[in-house]
């Protein structure tokens, strides 16, 4: 077995197709295509575009058999399997609307994983639900009692017969696909992307982002069912007929050499990744084993999904110097689900650009950044350093205001808004949530802050509250719903947020107020809610139970997170040493106050 | 190579010691979360140390079932037997 070549036989087109259906019957014409490589770094499946479509073209006559209507939702485990590819492109033929889910796995996580994917095959009103045998078992349980036409796996559909369907040729399906945010596992949004803006982002990526030319390759570990994953790595590579490496993302998690493994065997060119991946090899790669690479072929190597702090990227950079990698290669880009993916990229070959500013919160509205000049710093004077994250790609126009809607100047941070022919339709089946962000101009609100620089984008502060752990996105309503779940705590006592740990990184904490507990009852909760959301989102996190009114609340009398933080802080200030080395933290209170 | 679970749960306790900077009394029962308190990417590092040891290839479902090292022990002997 073979992996595709990276030269191709047709000439390159990039990206100038009216939808995913068409530029897939180009790509077929030549010999690239999709290869998916094993936890060991093997070659397990190779699938051209060729084979890819007239595989997906039979199945989407199955699809349409089983009594699906046009626009009907397909949902699909995305996993990083051939499958995925097989299903999500039958849609593109059969006009239906492939949704990818989640396939993720906690140790002890499946009631968790079932609840999560069954909420998601309601909510986006699946038709057919579809899944790679391994995960079968999982998508058959949460789809139990549900009315779908059909669920199961490509093979079990082997004996439909589908030699009445007919598949029209012209464009099939104003949605191209639906995305779920990487937001809340337990109030998911799902965003509508149409075939002209997902096109449009596709052909912004291909010519102006990363500018594809002959004898790009692309390899990619990020999961299908993520924005960057999806149309930055399936989507787009597909589209500019380019040739791409799988490897499974519990795989690189795993083996994080592995990445780097094969961008040297490949020769590829194109590799993305959040700054986490990048500081996931930087703490598991050792010295003596860098000469094995051989990096100099990697000239763009992607940053996104994540605020990006420069330093493990200078790390990275610099333990992988001499096998090659040239950091001119990093290219920070930003982007959204709601925007099908690319908002801006830095110009290639540039590599990082880091703006350091003078001041302290960087989430104020309205403050201007003072830059740093000549490194002139004052004594106790507190500096940021922020990445430039590039222009917004053609066809964006792009806004920063203050909370009363003006537009702010130069160096002023504000809220970014942003306008264009990729913005998604809104959110599916959620009309209110759809016009909190979306106005009827055609203004999206990105939820995150950022300034201006010479036209660049600069992102300071990400959408609020969110949490970040190791990479992935926590939302703090999905850990308050675990501890509202528990008999002890009402609805609105607890509150989650993020602080700082003595090393850095972003730890996850959660407070939780209650009445009438003995020592033995607090600590049992204490520890029950640890587990809880151990099991159910694989962090570690701190817990504090308060007294009653503690948390504070807003004028609407909503639970405040940023109150609640500074109220932890607060408590906690002085401690700091046991904070971060003990799983829970007490506060020093008798248990006759609770 | 045929293990028996007793050498399995052996196995496993010697890679958690290994793992574990302060690794608790072990014994079948102990719960990798609750007890260890091993987060999604300390799951990998064992998940990586026992493919490597026992030459397998874990799939990420099997992992839904398992909270103790009983259940861990338990999965590995039915896919060694399977092999």
């Amino acid at each position: 077995m073979d992996i595709t070549p990276t030269h191709n036989t047709v000439p390159l087109c990039n990206g100038d197709f009216r939808s995913l259906a068409e530029a897939l019957d180009y790509a077929a014409s030549g010999r690239t295509g999709y290869n998916f490589y094993d936890g060991r770094g093997r070659l397990a499946t190779v699938l051209p575009y060729s084979q890819l479509r007239s595989e997906a073209q039979k199945l989407a006559a199955k699809l349409l058999a089983t009594g699906a209507e046009p626009g009907g939702r397909v949902a699909v485990i995305a996993d990083t399997h051939p499958d995925f590819m097989r299903v999500f492109y039958a849609c593109q033929y059969a006009g239906l609307v492939p949704v990818p889910l989640p396939a993720t796995m906690f140790l002890g996580g499946r009631d968790a994983y079932v609840g999560q994917i069954r909420r998601l095959l309601c909510d986006c009103q699946a038709a057919i639900a579809m899944s790679p045998a391994g995960f079968l078992p999982f998508l058959l349980e949460a789809a139990e009692g549900l009315e779908l036409l059909f669920v199961g796996q490509i093979a079990d559909l082997d004996g439909v017969d589908a030699s009445q369907v007919k598949i029209a040729s012209a464009p099939r399906c104003e949605t191209a696909y639906l995305q779920y945010t990487s937001g809340s596992t337990r109030y998911p949004r799902g965003v509508i992307i149409t075939q002209k803006a997902v096109m449009h982002n596709l052909s912004s990526i291909i010519r102006v982002g990363i500018k594809v030319q002959d004898g790009d390759r692309c390899m990619s570990w990020l999961p299908f069912y993520h924005d960057m994953g999806l149309v930055g790595m399936v989507l787009a590579p597909m589209a500019s007929q380019m040739s791409v490496d799988y490897l499974n993302t519990r795989d690189f998690a795993m083996r994080p050499r592995l990445w780097l493994n094969l961008i040297s065997q490949n020769q590829s060119t194109i590799s993305f990744g959040p700054p986490f991946g990048y500081e996931l090899c930087v703490r598991r790669i050792r010295e003596p084993e860098v000469g094995r690479f051989n990096l100099a072929c990697w000239r763009v190597a992607g940053i996104g999904a994540e605020i990006i702090r420069p330093e493990p990227l200078r790390q990275f950079a610099r333990i992988l110097n001499s096998c090659g990698f040239d950091s001119r290669a990093f290219m920070p880009c930003y982007g959204m689900a709601e925007c099908s993916l690319a908002v801006s990229f830095m110009p290639l070959g540039h590599g990082l650009w880091v703006d350091k500013v003078k001041g302290g919160d960087f989430t104020d509205l309205n403050r201007e950044f003072l830059p740093v000049v000549d490194n002139a710093v004052e004594d106790g004077e507190q500096i940021n350093s922020f990445v430039v994250c590039g222009c917004p790609l053609p066809g964006y126009e792009v806004e920063i205001r203050d909370d009363q809607g003006n537009v702010l100047p130069e160096r002023h941070c504000g809220s970014l808004f942003v306008r264009g022919d990729s913005v998604m339709e809104g959110y599916f089946g959620k009309e209110e949530e759809t016009r909190e962000v979306l106005s009827a101009d055609g203004w999206l609100d990105t939820g995150d802050m950022a300034y201006m620089l010479d036209g660049n984008l600069v992102i300071t502060g990400r959408q609020k509250d969110l949490i970040i752990i190791n990479g992935r996105n926590i939302w703090p309503q999905d850990l308050e719903f675990i501890a509202e779940q528990q008999p002890e705590v009402r609805t609105g006592d607890a509150s989650a947020f993020s602080i700082n740990g003595r090393d850095g990184s972003e730890k996850a904490v959660l407070v939780v107020q209650c009445r009438g507990l003995d020592v033995n009852a607090y600590s049992d909760l204490a520890h029950r809610l640890h587990g809880l959301v151990k099991k159910e989102m694989g962090i570690e996190c701190l817990v504090e139970l308060v007294p009653r009114n503690t948390l504070p609340r807003t004028t609407s009398g909503k639970l405040s997170r940023s109150g609640a933080r500074s109220g932890f802080m607060a408590r906690h200030t002085g401690s700091k040493a046991s904070l971060s080395e003990t799983l829970y933290s007490f506060p020093e209170i008798s248990a006759q106050a609770i | 190579m045929k293990r028996d679970y007793d050498d399995i749960v052996k196995t496993l306790f010697g890679i958690l010691d290994e793992m574990l900077e302060e690794a608790p009394e072990l014994d079948e029962d102990t719960d990798l979360l609750e007890d260890l308190g091993l987060d999604s990417l300390a799951v990998m590092r064992l998940v990586e140390a026992v493919e490597d040891e026992f030459d397998l290839a874990i799939p990420l479902n099997v992992l839904a079932d398992v909270r103790t090292i009983k259940d861990f022990a338990g999965q590995l002997q039915k896919m060694l037997e399977e092999k």
